[in-house]
């Protein structure tokens, strides 16, 4: 799947295969509310959404488990050195996500920095950051 | 509740198994389709010793075992206001179904920030995990929000 990257074939601005997940729905937030264990209500139970004023809205980090299947997608696992993200966004069910990335920076030790953002089909970007990775 | 004092304290270690079963809903739930994750031979050949653990696997022992909540709690946090706005990981080594995992969770930053959507309080906590074998596995840094 995700073996044939190395650093030589990689430039700075090189991207990342882009990954459009399916959209969010319901079934998924109640999904990653047992796998994940965050069961706050804001995300599995519509009501709360209404009467926080906020309405329904994705666990930030289901977005940035989809930010991590396409980095690992990508590049094999065991070369993520550093994964970072800021929740710029929020997420509604029926959001489809499409998550990007691009080589920002190469360097000794075989190195990459790499910017990633997931956004909306609005292109809004919920998930902003960045990974290091060291590639063979 | 924005209090300094509060900054470099430490809690108690807490533990976790890591379960392949977890591992297993964790990418069912994201939807992802990486072999790795759920197939041992298929991670094997790639070079694993077993299925590892996703790159946001971690997030499921604090939740799991409600460490962050204490300090929600302690420190007066409306947790209906609760926003999560930073997640960094360092990856040490990789993890796998079995381990035993020692978590450490310290605070190490609160911040009061004014926007346009108000003021807010910014906590930000560190856990640092090792493994049975007393090896460190992985670095996580959390910033939390509270909007007032």
């Amino acid at each position: 799947m995700s073996k044939e990257v190395r650093f030589g074939d990689i430039a700075v601005g090189s991207e990342m295969p882009a990954l459009v997940k399916m959209p969010v729905d319901h079934m998924q937030l109640v999904r990653y509310a047992g796998a994940s264990g965050d069961f706050n209500p804001l995300h599995t139970d519509p009501e709360v959404g209404k009467k926080v004023g906020i309405g329904q809205i994705a666990h930030g980090m289901l977005i940035m488990g989809f930010v991590g299947q396409a980095i690992t997608d990508w590049i094999p696992k065991k070369c993520l050195k550093k994964f970072s993200v800021r929740f710029a966004g929020m997420t509604r069910p029926g959001d489809t996500v499409t998550v990007t990335g691009k080589v920002r920076e190469k360097a000794d030790g075989n190195k990459i920095v790499c910017d990633v953002q997931a956004k909306n089909q609005k292109e809004e970007v919920l998930v902003a950051g960045f990974f290091e990775a060291v590639l063979p | 509740m924005a209090d300094a004092s509060v900054v470099g304290k430490e809690y108690p270690p807490f533990q976790w198994e890591v379960e392949r079963g977890k591992i297993r809903e964790m990418v069912q739930a994201i939807g992802d389709k990486n072999p790795i994750y759920v197939n041992r031979d298929a991670a094997v050949q790639e070079g694993y010793k077993d299925s590892p653990a996703t790159p946001t696997y971690i997030t499921v022992p604090v939740m799991w075992t409600n460490v962050l909540f204490k300090i929600v709690k302690e420190m007066k946090i409306n947790f209906a206001r609760v926003l999560h706005g930073e997640e960094t990981y360092e990856y040490l080594q990789e993890i796998y179904p079995g381990d035993i995992l020692t978590g450490r969770m310290k605070i190490v930053g609160m911040d009061q920030k004014s926007g346009k959507a108000g003021s807010m309080d910014i906590v930000k906590v560190e856990f640092t995990y090792t493994n049975q074998r007393n090896e460190p596995v992985l670095k996580a840094t959390t910033m939390i929000v509270e909007r007032k």
